[in-house]
């Protein structure tokens, strides 16, 4: 790419619309459409509940514990575009969320919840700092440098626990004390559908349940992180900061050219980077879990990285990509072998359905496969009462490979990402 | 490439340099931490205990600090030397052979390695087998797992019994008749716990239904043990089955099937250590009653064998009849069943009931 390809595909200023760094012919998702959707998916789990008798799918339960699934991964993977944009690959985002996990509980303990949230913001910021002094400043290798990062993390909170939490109540070198919490609040009302939900009605009781799972007893922080989403897209994609942002990831020598401070902006990039994978770190912690223990991040900043990919590298499907991960690992966790072969039918749907396009469109090889794929899902469906225990485990795992083995084509990464930049080489 | 930027990543390199020998030399005091009593020297050979903790070492609250206290009785009664090392959480299984092997290399007789991880992917040749087999002299004991070898002593427990009655209380507290069981980790050691409190919800009241749901397997490393977060989601969603106690051998994750029990209203069953004394106050009412596994009391007689000179080989199972496993009664929440779980306890020891160690469904 040149630096006119740049120019032509990102018009400068704030102008540089959503979809302008996709190919020119796709459709753009408009919310109508993107509401529709979601109803859609609403009514085909509504289907599957009914005729499968899964009752869990659509309850306010499962519905709040796929929220607060997903926050955190949403957060790791808001941090990854942040970074990435700005064209620097960030592996480190485990390590970072860790630093959010510690930092949040130590500075909820010691002076409250607020102060704890800040903690990790700063916490995790510092994390992100090391990875722009490694790979900004000197050169380093992207995955390298994130690699490090994480592991330098998990041994700093140890240390750091053997030095604050030790000798605490309920602390010692792999936890904290239990921390406060930061407030929960509902929307007034909601909690009322509660009749509503338990009568079992196709689609109303449905609906019902999911607004109580989204509108009761909320957490600010959850608040806080889906305020995130537009406030990034604003940011990244409606002013001039975030125009020279992108442009620095996509392609640094032409934006260097133009006056842009390269290094100044990746930092910012890498930096808030950090920050925000600190706060899903936090939510860990403060929300839902009020303790930090040692190993709890359990790979959610990758699974973030996952969900930003999936999200072809922007926030609003990074925000789908999260809360399908969440929503999956909710309901195998909740009642796995019940929901998740409920789960079985629907996915044989999609599949036979997502097959027969393809198949019209002529491409045989996929559709053909999608078609076969469902079929077999289908069969294992009708050929069994439960999903045996390890395929409910790997099933979060196994969604982010079809759906990334499915939508691979799609993608478009920023060029410059993960390219190290030297400043007139 | 400039000279300069040569020179500007020679100069980066440098600092690297510095601060990673910087963080190493952190890291390096952050593991010199075992307590090292070594050079009393009264005249008399006293015995030298080496110890090998398990993830999380002292202070973790549960079963490393358990061993712990059996260490430090055996320290102050038994006049003996000890000296203690904690594991990492993403070391091999030759970490821990050379940990175990600097210990019987160093003197130190016997040595004891907590946790089943020390037993290593295949027992006849892990970690402690293989370091029972080129320090033959030295006497070992391992936690959790059955090692071969002529001096190795593999402390085990019977989970089984003490999640019997535990699961017997659930069934005869529950109002639902709906009890719940969360595992950390898919595992055989796990099982035991939930066969035991299957078999004891069955027996004291016919017809309680138990659910039963585990975190995670050994293929994500068993990473159900750390994840509170985890253990809560489990716990809310059989909460919201209509159980209203629930048993939880979910280690770190614990904390997360309280704090569900004390946010919906219901009961909780602690594991390992008498939880209802060490949870967090705003939780510790929810906690009826405990599954004890009194690894303390297997280190110390442990090392109270080896001496006595009384040590031996093969595997030793502390059971209800050796108080290796029980239930607790802080609290008071379980008094008024107490007579009822006692006689179970006399039947179990007696052998007329048998607790199967495999769940049946």
């Amino acid at each position: 790419m040149t630096a006119d390809a740049i120019l032509s595909s990102q018009p400068a200023g704030p102008a540089g619309g959503p979809g302008h760094d996709a190919p020119p012919k796709k459709r753009r998702l408009r919310l109508p459409i993107v509401l529709l959707m979601i109803a859609g998916g609403l009514v085909a789990l509504s289907l599957v509940r009914v005729l499968t008798g899964a009752d869990d799918l659509t309850s306010s339960g499962a519905t709040r514990a796929a929220l607060q699934a997903a926050v955190p991964i949403g957060l790791a993977g808001l941090g990854g575009l942040w970074s990435e944009r700005a064209g620097v690959v960030n592996i480190g985002l485990e390590g970072m969320m860790i630093f959010g996990t510690w930092f949040g509980a130590w500075g909820a303990y010691n002076w409250g919840p607020w102060v704890g949230l800040v903690a990790a913001l700063l916490g995790g910021a510092l994390g992100g700092l090391l990875h722009a002094v490694a790979t900004v400043t000197f050169g380093v290798d992207h995955i390298v440098s994130g690699v490090a990062i994480t592991i330098l993390a998990s041994g700093t909170c140890r240390y750091l626990s053997q030095l604050a939490f030790e000798g605490t109540e309920g602390g010692g070198v792999n936890q904290s004390p239990t921390v406060p919490e930061l407030p929960r609040i509902s929307v007034p009302g909601v909690d009322g559908l509660e009749t509503l939900e338990k009568r079992g009605w196709f689609l109303i009781s449905d609906l019902a349940g999911v607004l109580r799972g989204l509108f009761t007893e909320v957490s600010v922080l959850t608040v806080i992180a889906v305020l995130l989403v537009p406030l990034t897209f604003y940011i990244l994609w409606r002013t001039p900061f975030g125009l020279r942002l992108r442009s620095v990831g996509e392609h640094p020598e032409a934006a260097e050219t133009l006056g842009v401070n390269v290094y100044r902006y990746k930092y910012y990039g890498v930096v808030v980077s950090g920050a925000l994978a600190g706060l899903g770190g936090a939510f860990l912690s403060m929300v839902a879990a009020s303790i930090y223990r040692e190993g709890q991040v359990n790979g959610r900043g990758y699974i973030g990285l996952a969900a930003m990919i999936f999200g072809n590298w922007r926030p609003g499907g990074l925000a789908t990509g999260s809360l399908l991960f969440g929503y999956i690992d909710a309901v195998q966790l909740r009642r796995g072998a019940e929901s998740v072969h409920a789960l079985l039918l629907l996915i044989a749907a999609l599949l036979v359905l997502v097959g027969a396009w393809q198949l019209y469109r002529r491409k045989y090889i996929v559709g053909g496969l999608a078609v076969a794929f469902g079929v077999l899902s289908a069969v294992t469906y009708f050929a069994t009462d439960r999903v045996p225990v390890p395929f409910v485990q790997f099933a979060p795992h196994v969604t982010t490979l079809v759906v990334l083995a499915l939508a691979a084509q799609r993608l478009r990464p920023p060029a410059a990402d993960g390219v190290p930049y030297r400043r007139g080489s | 490439m400039g000279k300069e930027v040569i020179l500007r990543q020679a100069r980066g390199m440098q600092l690297l340099a510095v601060a990673s020998a910087a963080v190493l030399l952190l890291g390096v005091s952050a593991c010199g931490g075992g307590d090292d009593d070594s050079g009393t020297g009264d005249g008399k050979t006293k015995v030298k205990v080496g110890l090998a903790f398990d993830i999380g070492g002292r202070g973790d609250k549960s079963f490393n600090d358990a061993a712990a206290a059996g260490l430090d009785k055996a320290k102050q009664e038994l006049d003996v030397e000890v000296k203690d090392l904690a594991a990492n959480a993403t070391e091999s299984e030759n970490d821990k052979y050379e940990r175990l092997k600097l210990l019987c290399t160093s003197g130190y007789n016997p040595v004891i390695a907590v946790g089943f991880v020390y037993a290593g992917a295949d027992p006849a040749t892990g970690p402690v087998a293989k370091a029972a087999k080129e320090c033959p002299d030295t006497k070992f004991a391992i936690i959790d797992s059955v090692v071969p070898g002529s001096n190795v002593a593999s402390l085990v427990f019977a989970e089984e019994q003490g999640s019997f009655l535990v699961g017997a209380a659930a069934a005869l507290k529950t109002t639902s008749g709906t009890v719940g069981f969360v595992g950390g980790c898919d595992t055989p050691l796990i099982k035991k716990f939930e066969a035991g409190f299957k078999a004891g919800a069955a027996a004291a009241k016919a017809g309680t239904k138990v659910l039963a749901q585990y975190i995670s397997t050994p293929a994500d490393k068993c990473s159900g043990f750390n994840d509170p977060a985890k253990g809560q989601t489990v716990a809310e969603g059989m909460y919201d089955q209509g159980a209203d106690i629930v048993y939880q051998a979910a280690g770190g994750s614990g904390s997360g099937v309280f704090k569900a029990a004390k946010a919906k209203g219901k009961l909780a069953i602690g594991v390992d250590s008498d939880q209802y004394n060490t949870a967090d106050a705003a939780v510790k009412d929810v906690i009826i009653t405990s599954m004890l596994k009194r690894v303390d009391v297997a280190v110390y007689d442990f090392v109270k064998s080896v001496s006595n000179n009384t040590f031996a080989a093969g595997t030793l199972t502390f059971d209800l009849k050796k108080e290796g496993v029980g239930y607790s009664t802080s609290g008071g929440k379980v008094d008024d069943i107490k007579p009822k779980l006692d006689e179970y306890k006399q039947q179990i020891i007696d052998g007329k009931v048998t607790v199967p160690t495999a769940p049946t469904s």
